[in-house]
């Protein structure tokens, strides 16, 4: 088992490192002066010059790359070109408003879809399973903004329940934040009901047709026993593994959610640094996108070995 | 991993090659027929005619344009944030333009670039995967490293930085949302080469001497082009989805144009004020397209992976 995390954490790494070269050579590939752009097509040579100067733009590519290598394994990102401020100190704050929302979406969502998918294999090919393999493929196959506008209209609008702008003023009580992120969350949530609930079914349907399954049942288990623990055990493993890659996804989603609700989270700041070209902003806010993403593989990997005697002794 | 491929008999795939040999006219038919037996199957799905009327409704749209909106989509001067009405069926936008006929006009945008986008994402990443499942070693070894590394990274947000920088032209669009699905069709198409590769008929068409072009192209592909079809029609529906996004967030057609993204952008602002029309029909416009392709794409995938 040991043996087996190691093993994952190196390749986690080399992913990573390779994450933010690809990250480095797309910025630096793009034609444009980034010094230029930043200042504006009205300043003084000179001051592009001094800026240039100032962050290093004027090194050898090898240099740049190197410094901004060291930064990263330091953990120190540098300081972003717009806002003139620690990178790590834009990036946290950010990290934390936009995790409330990914919370809460994976909040309503997992519970919902899951359900919704055992339902669906119960009663396979009936009506209820063909509704719900119909709504999950819409619901998944819209994108995140035009559900968030179309919640925005109907429910903050019109029927005045959720908040226009998503963001709660400092010092509001948790419970009360709910009435800010609700709507968000769940323009999010409704993203990712389709691919759970789709892979929750499949799951169910192929661990019921199974002969553990069987043999449960004429022993004389229980549905409800057979389902919780023979079938779940077995069936929820692609699930989990689609809910630990969605997480990785959810960052790129959010940022449409975010800003329809003008909520300032990671997806805005990045959205602001892909825009103005902040190169270590959004160095830093790739790089921390990518590690959260390979966590939540790895920690969706350990997940199944536990549920699962037979990935762990695999694995061993 | 279950893959959509028909067993592949080495038998078969040798009568194809040798001219004049007895087996040839069966197996060859087999497969035809196989093809359109599937087709078949696909073209009665209820879900593959829902989605082909909705597609054909913006067909017409795009094809249409201007001259069968019932207002001109860019210059009709009406009075300002007018809700829908029976003249206005969705209402007017902040400068009073019919947004009925700028949805109707927007069909074009997207249904020119998304479909050649997915086409080129998918014919690289075809190569790619080919390349990487066939030659293996080192070069898949290196390749899927990256490829994982591109998986890990926020799409819209690399798009963005590209287009920002390269400037919004539907061409730019096009490369590098191709650019983008590349890797994920290569693994796709990586893996399902995998369970080919070392198949008797890859074998003895290597003992014949065929070249590796050759192995890869003619043998190899067409044993895969099950999974390459979805992939395709999964890939339009994902275009759809990418390109409103861009739009939506900034990186779409300039703003005179009537692009259901764009148009989004423009009055998600004034939904605070009650001006909900502005942004609510051109959303659902985005949703029925993509709801639409994708329910062509899933019953082409149910079809495929039952056979």
């Amino acid at each position: 088992m040991l043996r087996y995390l190691l093993k994952r954490l190196a390749s986690a790494i080399v992913t990573l490192w390779l994450l933010v070269t690809i990250v480095f050579l797309i910025v630096n590939i793009l034609p444009g002066d980034i010094a230029r752009k930043i200042l504006g097509p009205f300043a003084t040579q000179e001051s592009v010059t001094a800026y240039r100067h100032e962050y290093g733009l004027d090194l050898p590519l090898w240099r740049q790359y190197l410094s901004s290598m060291k930064n990263i394994v330091t953990l120190d990102f540098g300081s972003s070109y717009l806002q003139k401020k620690p990178v790590t100190d834009i990036i946290f704050p950010a990290l934390v408003r936009s995790g409330k929302l990914a919370i809460l979406a994976f909040i309503i969502t997992i519970p919902i879809s899951i359900l919704a998918g055992i339902i669906a294999a119960r009663r396979q090919d009936k009506l209820s399973d063909r509704a719900i393999v119909n709504v999950g493929l819409a619901s998944s196959s819209i994108p995140e903004f035009v559900s968030a506008a179309v919640l925005l209209s109907i429910f903050c609008v019109h029927w005045k329940i959720g908040k226009v702008f998503a963001n709660p003023p400092d010092g509001t009580p948790l419970l009360e934040q709910l009435q800010y992120l609700l709507m968000p969350a769940l323009a999010m949530a409704i993203a990712y009901f389709g691919y759970l609930a789709r892979m929750t079914r499949a799951g169910v349907i192929s661990a019921q047709n199974s002969d553990y399954a069987r043999t449960a049942t004429m022993k004389g288990m229980s549905q409800r026993d057979v389902m919780r623990r023979h079938v779940l055990r077995n069936a929820l493993a692609p699930t989990i593994t689609v809910i630990s890659i969605q997480i990785g996804y959810l960052f790129g989603g959010i940022i449409g959610v975010e800003k329809v609700f003008n909520y300032p989270g990671l997806g805005t700041e990045m959205l602001n640094a892909a825009k103005g070209r902040d190169i270590p902003l959004l160095q830093g806010a790739v790089l921390v996108v990518g590690l959260i993403y390979m966590l939540s593989t790895l920690a969706a990997d350990l997940l199944i070995a536990y549920l699962n005697p037979r990935v762990r002794l695999e694995t061993k | 991993m279950n893959l959509p491929v028909t067993p592949p008999d080495p038998s078969t795939d040798d009568a194809v090659l040798v001219p004049g040999a007895p087996s040839i006219a069966p197996a060859v038919s087999e497969r035809k027929q196989a093809r359109r037996e599937n087709w078949r199957l696909i073209r009665r799905r209820p879900s593959f005619i829902i989605g082909n009327l909705i597609v054909l409704v913006w067909v017409i749209c795009a094809i249409g344009g201007e001259h069968i909106t019932p207002h001109d989509p860019l210059d009709f001067r009406a009075k300002v944030h007018l809700p829908p009405s029976s003249e206005f069926w969705f209402g007017t936008d902040k400068t009073g333009r019919d947004v009925l006929s700028r949805v109707m006009a927007g069909a074009r945008d997207v249904l020119k670039i998304a479909p050649m986008a997915a086409l080129l994402g998918v014919l690289f990443g075809v190569i790619l995967g080919l390349l990487m499942g066939y030659l293996g070693k080192r070069f898949d070894n290196v390749m899927s490293r990256i490829v994982e590394a591109f998986l890990a990274l926020p799409v819209v947000l690399i798009a963005l930085l590209a287009i920002t920088t390269l400037g919004n032209s539907s061409w730019v669009v096009l490369g590098v949302v191709a650019t983008l699905f590349t890797p994920v069709v290569a693994r796709t198409v990586r893996s399902a080469v995998l369970a080919e590769r070392d198949l008797d008929y890859v074998t003895s068409a290597k003992l014949r001497g065929e070249s590796t072009r050759f192995i890869m192209f003619r043998e190899i592909l067409p044993n895969v082009s099950g999974p390459i079809i979805v992939e395709l029609t999964v890939r339009i529906g994902y275009a759809v989805f990418t390109i409103s996004t861009l739009s939506f967030l900034g990186a779409g057609p300039p703003p005179p144009s009537p692009d259901w993204g764009a148009q989004v952008s423009e009055g998600y602002n004034s939904i605070s004020a009650g001006i909900w029309w502005t942004t609510f029909f051109p959303a659902m416009a985005i949703a029925s397209l993509v709801i639409a392709v994708n329910l062509i794409a899933d019953a082409v995938q149910s079809v495929m992976e039952a056979s």
